[in-house]
């Protein structure tokens, strides 16, 4: 699979969340990529590891201009 | 026909060219030999107690057929009686009135020497001084040039001895062997300089000689390091002039140097900054009369893009010369291969392929004809392709309109920064 291709995943996947009415609430970086914890109310959170640039950019992108 | 003329701190000159400090202004004879070419200015020779040279003393670095890509030196300052040079700085002054003739001094780090040399040099008429805290040999080692030169109290407090004793324009000469020169430009700005110039040499061996395997250059067989310049060089320098541009507390003129061979490096120092360039190499490797060339390219330069004065290049892309965490992580750029012009040498699926990210495609069309792809999707922008590719026109770098605005590196992480810790920002 492409790197492109992966970042297409995981921007799909960063979408669903987003559609399904979770929230960015905290993201985490160390060397494996971003961590992104996906909060829905109190109790109903996701977390979803985002390896590529692309996927990270798509997120700090989508705090960033929307904050 | 543009005005070329330029003042650096106060110095006149009929334009930005100026020799550097070095062999080509090492004598009346040379210098006076240069303004009649056309040169608007000359850093002489530096001036100090005369020392002692060796043989051989210059080297110079050929690339791929390019002959002084880079050249290399130990030789070191004047050689000759400060009266000796004294005279023929006046006569070649009186001669040339309207012509920048700046004295580049060396002395030991003491108060008492710096107010003895610059009276003596400004009794002379003199346009300038400037203090050459960059030879990075020979004197070096006897705690001159850049071994005062690396350390910014020493800059300040030589330049501020020199100043007490001048009366002309101060230029304090930097070296480019230390991490940061904003560093020292600042010290020389605390010094009380009128400007700073840059750079002087990189400390360099210019290379060992496979058979004897004798340092080259050798003096019977035994080698020192020595100063770099030249082609090479300016990537360099021009860093070290758009950094000292662009820092709040550097509020002086620079004269820029550093591999300046022909009308558009100088345009590019100017436009980086720089109130007007220094040249040695170019000197050295063609003659004086490539200054003629400089005049006119530089003349038809601003003419075409009408712009009156010289003047008006400096510091024009300053604005533009940031940090990495201020530049767009949305900007994207990526290769187009036109097959109307593509040799199909593959040089850049080559390059594409093994050092990079494997982003060009080699294809067939339904004739059995090869030709190149690139998938932009997967393509980074980092121009490897059209840097190696040997034929113009055949790999564009386009623009695509990114479908977020611009992101900075250092907006994302104050932006991250709120959700680091599971407080603040949520997104939906």
């Amino acid at each position: 699979m492409t790197e492109y291709a992966e970042y297409v995943l995981e921007k799909e996947q960063i979408d669903l969340m987003l559609e399904k009415g979770y929230a960015i609430k905290e993201v985490k970086e160390n060397l494996s990529g971003a961590f992104v914890t996906f909060e829905k109310g109190k109790d109903d959170s996701d977390i979803l590891h985002i390896k590529t640039a692309d996927g990270r950019k798509y997120f700090s992108n989508l705090l960033f201009h929307q904050k | 026909m543009a005005d070329l003329r330029t003042s650096l701190a106060g110095i006149e000159s009929p334009n930005p060219f100026w020799l550097a400090s070095a062999p080509p202004t090492n004598s009346g004879y040379q210098v006076q030999r240069a303004f009649e070419a056309g040169w608007g200015g000359a850093v002489w020779k530096t001036l100090g107690e005369p020392i002692l040279n060796v043989t051989s003393r210059f080297a110079a670095v050929s690339f791929n057929g390019q002959r002084v890509a880079g050249f290399n030196n130990i030789e070191l300052i004047t050689d000759r009686p400060l009266e000796v040079n004294l005279k023929e700085i006046y006569e070649t002054k009186k001669r040339f009135p309207n012509h920048a003739v700046v004295a580049s001094l060396m002395v030991e780090p003491k108060q008492e020497k710096w107010h003895e040399i610059v009276k003596k040099v400004e009794e002379v008429g003199v346009d300038g001084l400037e203090l050459n805290f960059g030879c990075p040999h020979g004197m070096a080692e006897r705690g001159m040039g850049s071994a005062s030169g690396q350390v910014p109290e020493l800059v300040e407090k030589q330049t501020y001895w020199a100043k007490e004793a001048a009366q002309t324009p101060v230029i304090v000469k930097l070296t480019p062997n230390i991490t940061d020169i904003t560093s020292t430009a600042e010290a020389a700005v605390r010094g009380g300089a009128d400007a700073v110039s840059m750079i002087n040499t990189i400390n360099s061996l210019a290379g060992v000689d496979l058979d004897s395997w004798n340092t080259i250059p050798h003096v019977g067989g035994k080698g020192a390091h020595g100063g770099y310049c030249g082609p090479a060089v300016k990537p360099i320098a021009l860093n070290m002039v758009g950094e000292c541009a662009r820092h709040p507390r550097i509020n002086v003129p620079i004269s820029g140097m550093g591999g300046v061979s022909n009308w558009q490096n100088a345009v590019e120092f100017m436009l980086m900054g720089a109130s007007n360039v220094q040249v040695c190499t170019a000197a050295m490797h063609h003659g004086f009369r490539i200054v003629e060339d400089m005049i006119d390219g530089m003349n038809n330069y601003l003419d075409e893009k009408g712009i009156a004065s010289v003047r008006d290049l400096v510091g024009q892309s300053v604005p533009k010369y940031s940090d990495w965490g201020n530049l767009d992580l949305n900007y994207k750029i990526v290769a187009r291969i036109n097959n109307d012009v593509c040799i199909n040498c593959n040089k850049c699926h080559i390059a594409c392929e093994d050092t990079s990210h494997q982003c060009i495609d080699m294809l067939q069309d339904g004739h059995g004809n090869a030709y190149l792809e690139v998938r932009e999707e997967d393509c980074v922008g980092c121009n490897l392709c059209s840097i190696v590719c040997p034929v113009d026109g055949a790999i564009d770098m386009v623009e695509i309109e990114s479908e977020h605005p611009p992101m900075t590196w250092n907006e994302r992480q104050a932006i991250l920064s709120g959700v680091q810790d599971g407080k603040a920002n949520t997104v939906k």
